[in-house]
């Protein structure tokens, strides 16, 4: 005759297995969400079925929940009973409080990590990324004959713009150098060059961070230096439009 | 009544009640009830500003219970540890022996009855199989009802249901009596 222990034992097998297909119990918010009825008649069955799976959690849930102690009930904590089981939980409150303080501030700690780590990754990248040069853009010097005064706009398409001012080709100077000035405060140097050798065609080559130029009007002087002079070989008028 | 006070009520009107709801309900130590207690009531305790429900003992009632079902929740997930053993530890104790097992052919019998009758509790309709699950682990038609969110009366018809296509598929007229619990 088939007893009662032998199915209990072959519906714990039975449930063994089931676990292994089924994965991890419900959650707490689930579980909630099934007593109070507030899940939809599939989810519903699914969650029924994970938790006849695990009897121990179905327990939780069926237990009849005492009712509490009257006054004059031995089961009501005495004076005596409740500061001491008071002071416990208040110890309590007060850890978690502090655990809480630093967890708020682990937190804060962790997101100014985070925001500081994605700027430092954003200026790296930023680094990494090949420059943009537009193409090279020929400058007159001012009082050309034939050009007058014509100013040089400067275009380009990139983060700097890449100047080749017009130089005589017999000058007979080491090295040059470069400045620009507004041509309203032509005292303040707003970028200025190293001094550099002329390239192997004779030319200059001015590459000029589009950032240091809004617009506006501007001069740039070529110097020329030999030994340990310097002086102005031309100027030229620089014309940075609105963008 | 303020706050406080109602907590406090509450306190000493259901701590001793629910260190034994949560010895005798889920097996644990008194030292680990006191803890579950404690642990629920603190939960409480933060949580009572914000509630805005009725009945407060109602509210800690879903405490409670939801402490127990994560605290039984975080056992049945947890990793199984096993412990390791230096192999050069002379001083490690060995497992015990295991038993001395049946000989083959009746293992063989065994395993086959036991897939017998786990393939009929399977094969049961499912509102008969849950009531037959839930009832071979001694759960009362009260708390199988609860559970289920069905009546006892209807527990106690999908129970009888279950045991009878049971008998029929095991064709064993006598298994499982009808006993009123």
């Amino acid at each position: 005759m088939t007893t009662k222990s032998e199915l209990s034992a072959a519906n714990r097998d039975l449930i063994t297995e089931n676990r292994l297909t089924m994965g991890e119990p419900p959650t707490a918010e689930e579980v909630l969400a099934y007593t109070r009825g507030e899940l939809a008649p599939d989810e519903e069955a699914r969650i029924r079925e994970r938790l006849i799976a695990y009897p121990d959690l179905v327990r939780t849930l069926t237990t009849p929940f005492p009712e509490g102690a009257d006054p004059d009930h031995p089961d009501y904590l005495s004076d005596h009973e409740f500061a001491r089981h008071w002071k416990a939980l208040q110890k309590r409150r007060r850890s978690d409080g502090g655990l809480q303080f630093w967890r708020a501030f682990g937190a804060v700690a962790a997101a100014v990590a985070v925001v500081l780590g994605g700027l430092l990754w954003r200026a790296e990248m930023r680094l990494k990324q090949p420059v943009a040069v537009s193409q090279p853009q020929d400058l007159y010097p001012d009082g050309q004959r034939g050009i007058g005064t014509q100013q040089n706009t400067l275009t380009t398409n990139g983060d700097s713009y890449f100047l080749v001012p017009s130089l005589g080709s017999d000058l007979a100077v080491d090295k040059l150098r470069a400045e620009i000035a507004r041509v309203a405060d032509p005292s303040r140097t707003l970028w200025s060059s190293k001094a550099m050798l002329r390239t192997p065609d004779g030319s200059l080559v001015i590459v000029v961070p589009r950032e240091f130029l809004k617009p506006g009007t501007y001069r740039l002087v070529v110097y020329g230096i030999t030994g340990e002079r310097q002086e102005p070989l031309s100027s030229y008028t620089l014309r940075v439009p609105s963008r | 009544m303020t706050n406080d006070d109602r907590f406090q009520d509450l306190y000493r009107k259901y701590y001793k009640r629910m260190v034994r709801f949560y010895v005798l309900s889920f097996r644990v130590t008194e030292e680990d009830a006191e803890e579950l207690t404690q642990d629920a009531f603190f939960r409480f305790l933060e949580a009572m500003d914000e509630y805005r429900g009725d009945a407060e003992w109602a509210y800690l009632e879903t405490i409670a219970r939801n402490v127990a079902y994560n605290r039984i929740r975080s056992q049945k997930t947890a990793k199984r540890g096993a412990e390791t053993v230096d192999i050069h530890d002379r001083n490690a104790i060995p497992e015990p022996a295991a038993p001395p097992e049946p000989d083959y052919a009746q293992r063989e019998e065994d395993a086959l009855r036991s897939k017998r009758l786990r393939d009929a509790i399977a094969g049961l309709p499912t509102g008969s199989r849950e009531c037959i699950q839930l009832w071979l682990n001694e759960f009362t038609y009260d708390e199988i009802a609860k559970f289920l969110k069905i009546t006892v009366d209807a527990v106690k018809s999908r129970l009888r249901d279950a045991k009878k296509i049971l008998r029929a598929k095991l064709g064993d007229a006598n298994a499982l009596p009808e006993v009123e619990e």
